[in-house]
């Protein structure tokens, strides 16, 4: 157990933990967009910086990203002091020069006091703020299809050499958890395109509705062990099916009893 | 042939030197970066092909040595005669006859070769009494310019691998740890981190394996120090690695190389042959239980894997993307294990710490920068090279004591020191001593050694300009603040110097600045805005000039000045004419020329070929 | 003994309680949740049985989750979905051969029975005693199907 002081208060928290998984588990808000639980952090979007300190540093501050920094003993982090505020809102202004046109950075520049950039916006912007969200997520899930390429400014998420990713599945996951909804895809019947590729959703066998990807229910069949026919229904189905099956066990009791 | 014990190296390196000695003379011809691009292999190939068809007496072709650099890159090609320490300079294919001829068959001096003082024209013959060279102290630089680059057994004659064995038979890993400490040695790759502490932390670390690194990857435009020692002396990197693997526990080791360097490459990967040869490296050596192997690890032309965190990824064959370094990679380094990793300079200087004593070395320099330090000096400054000098030498002792002042007697503007990392200081900061701390204090930072001297003739803003557009190219694009940032502070410099920028906008750099800097994930986003930071706060008048008079006082920013021809100096010889790619200039033979402001791009081509200075830039 | 969620089909009327009771006990920004129960007809008149996640032991949910984002709890035995790691791709939803792990589109969350953590609200609320949880015997069972 390590004890330290969050925006004033004595708090708790395991040894390893980060300074962001304590401060959410205050209630405290701070933005982090290039987070998520199913990945490392990452400390890449900078936004979740907090200032940082030790009576011993004499003062001395030190500002870090939450998301990486574990706890210490002792430690004082201020979430909201006046710099923080600053570097967050100049970092949100960038965001905003890169991205002009994406209504989650526009609300989130905007709730900390920044409506217009001041810098030049990007011509041509998409809505990618690079967090690599979708790349960990895709390397997490094992299937490594998409990453970062290039260098600095002329950095894109892309699949190897920028064709139709060949290690895709189709299981979205990467559009699900970009924060600017950047990734586009098509569901079209029993289609699916996304990046560039086309895959078969399964249907279900009972109500012929779409669940998913064959070539995702091919992954978990062979990296889990999930039997294919397991994908033969979708889940209402399912529920259905059991709920049959079920009711001829408690009508065969009945019929055993009487 | 391996060497199994301290005796049977003492006997190799009788028979070594015993093999120098039966030259009585040697002829080095240097072969360092700066040399070779001057063409010194031709005058080396021409002076071999001259000695075997003369078949001198006392003279073979044993005695004519391939160098690494010699450090006066503005007199190259060099050639010297040792002992004697006769000094030729600027030597071309055509003066190896008389070369040969007159000093090696006649021993007599080629006067018009020598190298001859400014100030009062007399010429030096030899180099040893020559300021740039009396004012230096070579420790790490201590055989490069002396022995055949890449040769095991000069470097054994001259002393080498004494240590590893001083160590591998004498010393436990605790006493070589202390040793360093005491040295007082701190990185020269420009961090500055006392090596004795990591290397104590790396050796308690109770996660194995362990792993030892030495960046090569030396990426700061005009810095070529590790370069000349890679190339020029790779066995002394080699000697101080293994020592220090020997002293942290780690059995398998990575000289990492940028990619931009293949002899470098080359020459490592020779010596790391020759010492697997004769035992130094591999199981067992010189008959302890203490096992290493180095491999040459190349990297991809990212300035960002100088970076430690992005090089062990690089290493580690990933992209070379820095991480949050909140725990340190002496824990957590190369796969994720303990790892110390040091410059290349830091490690050659390792082997004379352990010959003769940290105590020794923490004599030299400063109380808090021990020892000496390697620079590159570039720029205006009239003699160019590689040189080192004890920390706490002055910039001013190094720029015109050694370095002989500015070109031309122009005046002196400022001096950038640490790469695109440091910053600019002016005249007033001249008596600074060059070490970690006080240039820090000023705003920039000794670094890894670049030193670039500047004149009156360039321009605070167009270098802060090409400094951000480096970084910005060279930025990993990870993190916003570094990607983003430098970015829009290039842009903004950019508007500065073609007239479009504000007052206001100096202060909206300013603040993007401090975000910049605090922000970052890693070094290169931390110190990227040294070099405007560094210049404003020095140049600020200079900035301003450009901004509100629309005018660039250095003649440099295109859109601010103009090419005018001086009436009184133009000849007509139609020169500039032909120079222009824009056809922007009019004028018949021997009348005055006139150039077309509308359609002159400023490019400097007129101005390169005019032989009356007749173009003004106002 | 550990307690576990006990279904005995014969019992259930279809009244919907179960299915009310966690749609509230799992109200999201106030607005109740997706229900993780459904009493469906069973195939015979006046025939109800509830479906709900039985917490298998070899559970194909968390098998199929490939960032590990399903967990069992020691204390309830409830196999609990993470939604702070979930990434939403739908490979459990696809995979539970009792169709128990679902989408609420609402929402725009995947949820499952998470046996309300230690107290299911719908056993709490069952008129019937058609859902129970409390101690039973441990038996291996594989999943039916």
């Amino acid at each position: 157990m390590v004890s330290l002081t969050i925006n004033g208060k004595v708090v708790c928290a395991e040894e390893g933990e980060m300074v962001l998984t304590v401060t959410r588990r205050e209630g405290i808000d701070i933005p982090a967009l290039c987070h998520h639980e199913a990945v490392e952090p990452f400390g890449a979007c900078r936004l979740c910086l907090v200032e940082i300190t030790k009576k011993e540093w004499n003062g001395w501050t030190n500002y870090v990203t939450a998301c990486l920094y574990p706890v210490e003993e002792g430690l004082i982090v201020q979430t909201h002091s006046s710099k923080v505020n600053e570097l967050r809102r100049t970092i949100l202004d960038l965001m905003l020069a890169r991205c002009p046109n994406s209504p989650e950075v526009r609300q989130l520049a905007a709730d900390h006091g920044v409506t217009q950039t001041a810098y030049e916006e990007m011509p041509d912007a998409d809505n990618c703020i690079l967090c690599g969200l979708c790349t960990r997520v895709c390397e997490r899930l094992g299937f490594n299809a998409i990453s970062t390429v290039g260098r600095g400014h002329h950095k894109v998420v892309a699949a190897p050499l920028k064709e139709a990713p060949p290690d895709c599945v189709g299981c979205l996951s990467c559009a699900q958890v970009c924060p600017t909804n950047v990734i586009k895809y098509e569901d079209d019947g029993d289609q699916r395109r996304i990046w560039g590729r086309t895959f078969e959703l399964i249907t279900c066998k009972q109500c012929g509705k779409y669940t998913i990807t064959r070539e995702f229910a091919e992954a978990l069949h062979t990296q889990r062990d999930i039997p294919l026919d397991y994908f033969d229904l979708c889940d209402e189905c399912h529920r259905k099916e059991l709920s049959l099956k079920m009711g001829s066990i408690v009508n065969w009791s009945r019929e055993a009893a009487s | 042939m391996r060497i199994a014990t301290p005796q049977q190296l003492n006997r190799l390196q009788q028979e070594c030197q015993a093999r120098l000695d039966r030259q009585e003379r040697k002829l080095l011809v240097c072969c360092g970066p700066g040399c070779l691009a001057n063409g010194a292999q031709k005058v080396s190939d021409e002076l071999k092909k001259v000695i075997e068809k003369n078949r001198l007496k006392g003279f073979s072709v044993e005695a004519l040595k391939e160098t690494g650099c010699h450090g006066f890159c503005e007199q190259g090609p060099l050639v010297v005669v040792e002992p004697s320490g006769t000094f030729y300079t600027r030597v071309k294919v055509r003066d190896v006859e008389e070369i040969i001829d007159q000093t090696i068959r006649k021993q007599e001096i080629v006067e018009r070769l020598l190298y001859a003082d400014p100030a009062t024209g007399k010429k030096i013959a030899n180099y040893r009494e020559i300021p740039f060279y009396s004012k230096q102290q070579r420790i790490a630089l201590r055989n490069i310019g002396q022995i055949n680059q890449c040769d095991i057994d000069e470097y054994v004659a001259v002393g080498g691998y004494q240590s590893l064995a001083k160590v591998l038979t004498t010393m436990s890993r605790q006493a070589v740890i202390d040793e360093v400490t005491t040295s007082g040695l701190r990185g020269r790759g420009g961090a500055g981190f006392p090596a004795g502490r990591k290397w104590a932390t790396c050796a308690k670390a109770d996660d194995y394996p362990h792993y030892v690194i030495c960046n090569g990857d030396e990426g700061d435009p005009g810095a070529f120090m590790d370069r000349a020692i890679m190339e020029g002396d790779p066995h002394s990197v080699l000697e101080g690695i293994i020592i220090a693997a020997y002293a942290v526990g780690a059995h398998e080791g990575y000289i990492y190389v940028r990619e931009e360097y293949p002899l470098a490459v080359v020459n490592l990967q020779k010596a790391i042959q020759q010492a697997h040869e004769y035992g130094f490296l591999g199981e067992n050596m010189l008959g302890s239980e203490f096992s290493f192997d180095v491999h040459v690890s190349r990297g991809g032309g990212a300035f960002v894997c100088g970076e430690s965190s992005a090089l062990m990824k690089s290493v580690a064959g990933e992209v070379g993307e820095p991480r949050a370094k909140y725990v340190r990679s002496v824990l957590k380094g190369l796969f994720d294990k303990p790892t110390v990793l040091n410059n290349v300079e830091s490690y050659a200087n390792v082997p004379v710490i352990i010959d003769k004593g940290g105590k020794w070395f923490s004599g030299i320099g400063t109380r808090k920068s021990t020892g000496t330090k390697a620079f590159s000096l570039v720029g205006r400054v009239r003699n160019t090279g590689l040189i080192e000098v004890p920390m706490g030498t002055t910039l001013r002792e190094i720029i015109y004591g050694i370095g002989g002042g500015i070109q031309n007697d122009r005046p002196f503007k400022a001096v950038q020191t640490g790469g695109p990392s440091g910053g600019c200081l002016p005249e007033s900061k001249l008596d600074l001593p060059v070490d970690f701390d006080s240039l820090t204090e000023a705003g920039s930072m000794m670094g890894s050694g670049g030193m670039i001297v500047l004149d009156d003739h360039t321009c605070v803003v167009d270098l802060a300009k090409y400094f951000l557009a480096f970084l910005v190219d060279e930025s990993c694009g990870k993190c916003t603040p570094c990607r983003e940032g430098l970015y829009q502070l290039h842009a903004l410099a950019v508007a500065v110097s073609e007239g479009r920028a504000t007052e206001a906008d100096i202060e909206k750099m300013e603040r993007l600045s401090d975000t910049v800097v605090l922000g970052s994930l890693c070094g290169l986003g931390k110190s990227g805005p040294n070099p405007f930071l560094s210049t404003v706060r020095y140049f600020r008048d200079e900035y301003l000039t450009h901004i509100k008079d629309k005018r660039c006082p250095a003649g440099v920013c295109r859109a601010l000045i103009r090419y005018e021809v001086d009436a009184q100096k133009c000849d007509g010889c139609m020169a500039c004419i032909a120079a222009c790619a824009q056809h922007a200039i009019t004028g018949k033979k021997k009348e005055l020329h006139a150039i077309n402001q509308d359609t002159c791009d400023r490019c400097g081509a007129c101005l390169a070929v005019c032989q009356r200075d007749a173009i003004l830039v106002i | 003994m550990k307690s576990r969620l006990i279904v005995t089909p014969n019992l259930c009327t279809g009244c919907r309680t179960c299915e009310l009771a966690c749609a509230f006990a799992h109200s999201v920004n106030g607005k109740p949740g997706r229900s993780r129960i459904y009493p469906l007809p069973a195939g015979f008149p006046d025939m109800w049985t509830p479906v709900v996640c039985l917490h298998c032991d070899d559970p194909a949910c968390a098998k199929s989750c490939l960032v590990d984002a399903i967990t069992r709890i020691e204390e309830t035995g409830a196999m609990e979905l993470d939604n702070e790691k979930c990434v939403k791709c739908m490979a459990c939803v696809a995979a539970c051969p009792f169709g128990c792990s679902l989408h609420d589109a609402q929402h725009d969350m995947v949820v499952k029975c998470d046996l309300c953590g230690g107290d299911p609200v719908c056993a709490h609320f069952c008129p019937t005693k058609a859902l129970e949880y409390r101690p039973a015997m441990p038996t291996k069972r594989k999943a039916v199907g």
